[in-house]
């Protein structure tokens, strides 16, 4: 049975290290290639080893998709193409190649000049990286060779997120990445067409929640941020250039305009401006909203919100301040933070998740007293918030993607197995499809049903409905063919037509049978009896008495004659061609049965 | 925190939820991550649950529901999954016609369910032998409760409160208080425990019709009701499917309301009297009202609250459009 492989190479249940190998219809697919921040060695990129043992990369993997620039999902990307080796197509949208080496490059700087690592990638490999990469565009069906084509849906999440479809003839996959079934300010929900794929993979890590309304989220933000400057303190939100930030910004900046506050928001430099460059750039990727009050007014030039000058950190007086990196791990952020960190008035706000190690995952478990270069003592006196703001899809996201797409089978990678039972029947007993959780390096083999399309001979079509009974549109029709496999090419043709193309002579197969008949009179009077009885019993079929004292059925040949010893008994010759098989067995049983006593 | 579906169609939910770190009792070190809740395990019931309990000091749940008076017992997070998964059904005599039973729990000497329908059908089951305690006998629907380990108290729909002791089992119910309000009103209850320290035969019992009477009564002299009053209801609410009265855990005479529309009312009864006039409620949560329309197009009602067991003003309400909701209320000062 044809079936489609699918391999989780990324890390345990943490967010991090996304990486997927499909194999479908002889071709292979790498999904996504993630990287995981939380690990500094060989950790924190996929095991490729596991693709192939020795052969290259390039010949065994077809192409590469990228669903969207968070590290996570494209991290290991330079590492993967430039110090292991890969030269085939990397696709991804058009955003997504924008910003991608921004970040890579900006980690890059983070891990090799801060931390001073050296097996890592280069600036070079990053350019030489993008250099492989395909934009797509949304809807856009790209034929990456003459058999695999693929398609991005958008997936909202991020600028650029986008879901992408594979496709080997009739059989195709779905991946997801990243996605979020409810829009927010700036990005529209995720959205696909009935395209009934055999395989849906969907990201599931956060399957198990059940989200609390936005609406109260926003609001406890705010209050948290009004109470905080009302009183006369700093807040400091940490953020990623792009992503969530862009979302908190818009939100302020509504809030502000809406209360009529005078206190300064301000966002850091660097890759601010680049962001709201790109945002702009991409605005067809933003949503319905911001996209109609694009003319009159872009949402992404703040009033209330300016750039951030490092000296302004010293300014007395209430402010917010949006500042990268995310997880206060270095940069500005978390020189801001040393500098505010002492003041009880003053507030951070962690919006989204830390890894591991990082100044924000430790003040985030509760530490109050970091340590810091030169075992220099940090006390933190600020009141430490976290609010989740990321835009992922919970269980009832998923289940409603399941149903836009109505795939066959579903695949959930990133989620812990024993905790996903119930979903896990919950989807098959809601779609009736199988509901797959593999681990990672563990494959999955999903069969599939696809049909091959077989081109029928005009003669072949035209007996076959000249052949009577007019065929009952929804039942299949059972018709006799040959089927010739040619090159590429499935053809129907006729039996005699397929020996003819081939110079092969027809054989003709006939069985004949011997059926003794106790009846002492002359043989054309057995035959007549023969004949009465068999037209009798044979309504629907042509029983011919033949001149020459031969009974047909149809084309089956029935003679008798007198047996050669005992003249008490006729022996009736019965023959029949391999194709009337079924009637020539069936009228030799009735025909042994005997003949009834008839008054002929 | 549980939470069942109970559409006629099949295929309900019961979902074993956490709810955020915020609102746990224990004081949370480090911070509170997140506002969600998270489904800690998840079954599926044929049946519309319009019942459910827990049963203390065991891993399981019992729920009730139509067609019929017999009880579905839960198996509730095993080791290895998160699947809630049934377990054994109590059956009890069906007639034809009879509506859904009513249930409590208790784990005194082994976990018991108390359950009926009509007063005549009320018995005690064994939960994990299945194995028939108690039995009774009269008539009409019933509400029930248990008081303390041996003694229990019913509601009828007529608003007839019955004691009976279980260790005498066998014996008939003797209604033991008539509640003055007009005919035609159902009734429901609720049983609070004791001022901290006293003796714990001393709880009150507050009834509440579908006319928004409330009557409190004490379970030892139960002839006559300490206090009674009235509370605001929009109109007097027929459907009194949803009618759910209940006392403070962590609160002096606290108790709040719900069932008649989208609001849940919080009274505090130090200062009723038995005149039965019109009490102000000290706090009405109104969002469910806020919530858009239920299934069936009307706004949303409240089908039933709870109190969290340790957070003093603390109150969780679901209502007919699938909205959850965990408040409090703050005291004004002054």
């Amino acid at each position: 049975m044809p079936e489609i492989k699918v391999t989780p190479l990324g890390a345990g249940q943490d967010v991090g290290r996304s990486c997927i190998l499909v194999s479908i219809a002889g071709k292979n697919v790498m999904l996504d290639c993630g990287m995981h921040m939380g690990y500094n060695d060989d950790r924190r990129f996929p095991d490729f080893s596991y693709i192939t043992q020795n052969g290259r990369l390039t010949d065994f993997l077809d192409c590469v998709i990228i669903s969207h620039f968070h590290l996570d999902h494209c991290g290991a990307l330079p590492y993967f193409s430039e110090m292991v080796g890969y030269d085939g197509p990397i696709y991804m949208t058009h955003p997504t190649k924008a910003i991608c080496p921004i970040l890579l490059e900006d980690y890059r700087k983070i891990t090799v000049d801060k931390k001073g690592e050296t097996n890592f990638f280069t600036s070079q490999m990053i350019k030489d990286c993008m250099k492989k990469v395909v934009a797509v565009h949304l809807h856009q069906t790209v034929q990456v060779d003459e058999e695999l084509e693929i398609k991005a849906y958008y997936a909202g999440h991020v600028l650029g997120a986008a879901m992408f479809q594979i496709k080997v003839g009739c059989e195709s996959v779905v991946y997801t990445g990243d996605y979020n079934m409810t829009p927010d300010r700036h990005l529209g929900a995720a959205w696909i067409d009935k395209c009934r794929p055999d395989l849906l993979i969907s990201e599931s890590t956060y399957a198990t929640t059940i989200r609390d309304s936005k609406r109260c989220r926003e609001r406890d933000f705010l209050k948290k941020v009004h109470e905080t400057v009302e009183r006369g303190g700093k807040v400091l939100i940490p953020v990623f250039a792009l992503g969530r930030a862009q979302e908190l910004c818009i939100l302020l900046e509504t809030f502000w305009e809406r209360m009529n506050l005078k206190a300064p928001i301000y966002f850091s430099t660097g890759l601010t401006e680049k962001a709201n460059h790109y945002y702009k750039l991409f605005i067809t990727w933003t949503n319905q909203k911001i996209r109609k009050t694009f003319v009159q007014r872009n949402m992404f030039e703040f009033k209330h919100i300016k750039a951030f000058d490092r000296a302004f950190a010293d300014n007395p007086g209430p402010m917010v301040v949006f500042a990268t990196p995310g997880m206060l791990h270095a940069g500005q952020s978390l020189q801001i933070f040393r500098k505010w960190a002492g003041n009880e008035k003053n507030m951070v706000i962690m919006p989204g998740y830390c890894v591991q190690g990082t100044v924000g995952h430790k003040i985030l478990s509760g530490q109050r007293k970091l340590e810091m270069e030169g075992r220099q003592i940090l006390e933190v006196k600020m009141q430490v918030e976290y609010m989740s703001f990321s835009a992922h899809a919970d269980a009832k996201g998923i289940m409603q993607l399941i149903r836009q797409a109505e795939p066959r089978n579903v695949l959930l990678v990133h989620g812990e197995a024993k905790k996903m039972e119930f979903l896990k029947q919950k989807i098959e007993q809601e779609f009736h499809v199988n509901c797959y959780m593999p681990a990672n390096g563990e494959t999955t083999t999903i069969f599939t049903n696809p049909s091959i399309p077989v081109d029928i001979s005009l003669g072949l079509l035209k007996r076959e409905t000249a052949m009577g009974l007019l065929p009952d549109v929804k039942k299949p029709k059972l018709m006799h063919g040959t089927l010739i496999m040619k090159d590429n090419s499935f053809r129907l043709v006729s039996p005699e037509q397929a020996l003819k193309e081939l110079g092969l002579a027809e054989h003709q197969l006939r069985f004949t049978c011997r059926v003794h008949i106790q009846d002492p009179r002359k043989e054309h009077e057995t035959v007549l009896r023969v004949y009465n009885h068999l037209k009798g019993v044979l309504k629907d079929y042509s029983v011919q008495h033949l001149p020459d004292g031969s009974i047909t059925v149809e084309s089956i040949l029935i003679q008798a004659t007198a047996h050669s010893e005992d003249q008490g008994t006729k022996v009736l010759l019965v023959s029949w061609t391999y194709q009337d098989e079924e009637l020539g067995s069936y009228l030799t049983s009735l025909l042994k049965k005997g003949l009834p006593q008839s008054t002929t | 925190v549980c939470v069942a579906g109970y559409g006629q169609s099949g295929g309900n939910e019961i979902l074993q939820l956490l709810p955020p770190p915020t609102l746990q009792a224990k004081e949370t070190q480090g911070l509170c991550p997140e506002r969600d809740f998270k489904v800690e395990c998840g079954g599926f019931s044929n049946r519309p649950v319009y019942s459910l309990k827990y049963v203390p000091d065991t891993s399981l749940l019992v729920t009730t529901g139509p067609p019929d008076s017999s009880l579905q017992v839960w198996q509730v997070s095993a080791e290895d999954s998160d699947v809630i998964k049934p377990v054994s059904a109590i059956p009890t005599e069906s007639v034809p016609g009879q509506p859904w039973a009513r249930i409590a729990t208790i784990s005194a000497r082994a976990p018991w369910v108390l359950h009926g329908s009509r007063l005549n059908s009320v018995q005690i089951t064994e939960v994990e032998s299945r194995k028939n305690v108690y039995m009774a006998g009269i008539q009409t629907k019933s509400n029930d409760g248990f008081l303390e380990s041996w003694e229990l108290v019913l509601c009828c729909a007529k608003g007839q409160l019955c004691l009976a002791d279980v260790r005498q089992p066998q014996s008939p119910l003797e209604a033991v208080s008539v509640p003055s309000a007009p005919c035609g009103e159902r009734w429901c209850m609720g049983v609070g425990r004791g001022p901290q320290g006293s003796d714990s035969s001393s709880q009150p019992i507050a009834c509440l019709s579908s006319g928004g009477h409330l009557t409190l009564t004490d379970v030892r002299k139960t002839s006559e009701s300490l206090a009674s009053a009235k509370c605001r209801v929009p109109s007097p609410s027929s459907a009194a499917e949803f009618l759910c009265v209940s006392w403070a855990p962590a609160l002096e005479s606290c108790l709040a309301v719900s069932g008649f529309d989208g609001t849940v009312h919080v009274y505090d009864v130090q200062s009723w009297d038995s005149s039965g006039r019109e009490a102000e409620p000290i706090f009405v949560h109104k969002g469910h009202a806020f919530g858009g329309s239920d299934s069936s197009g009307g706004p949303p009602f409240v089908t039933v609250h709870a109190w969290h067991p340790q957070k003093p003003r603390t109150l969780l309400s679901a209502a007919s459009d699938g909205s959850l909701h965990i408040w409090d209320w703050v005291q004004a000062c002054g």
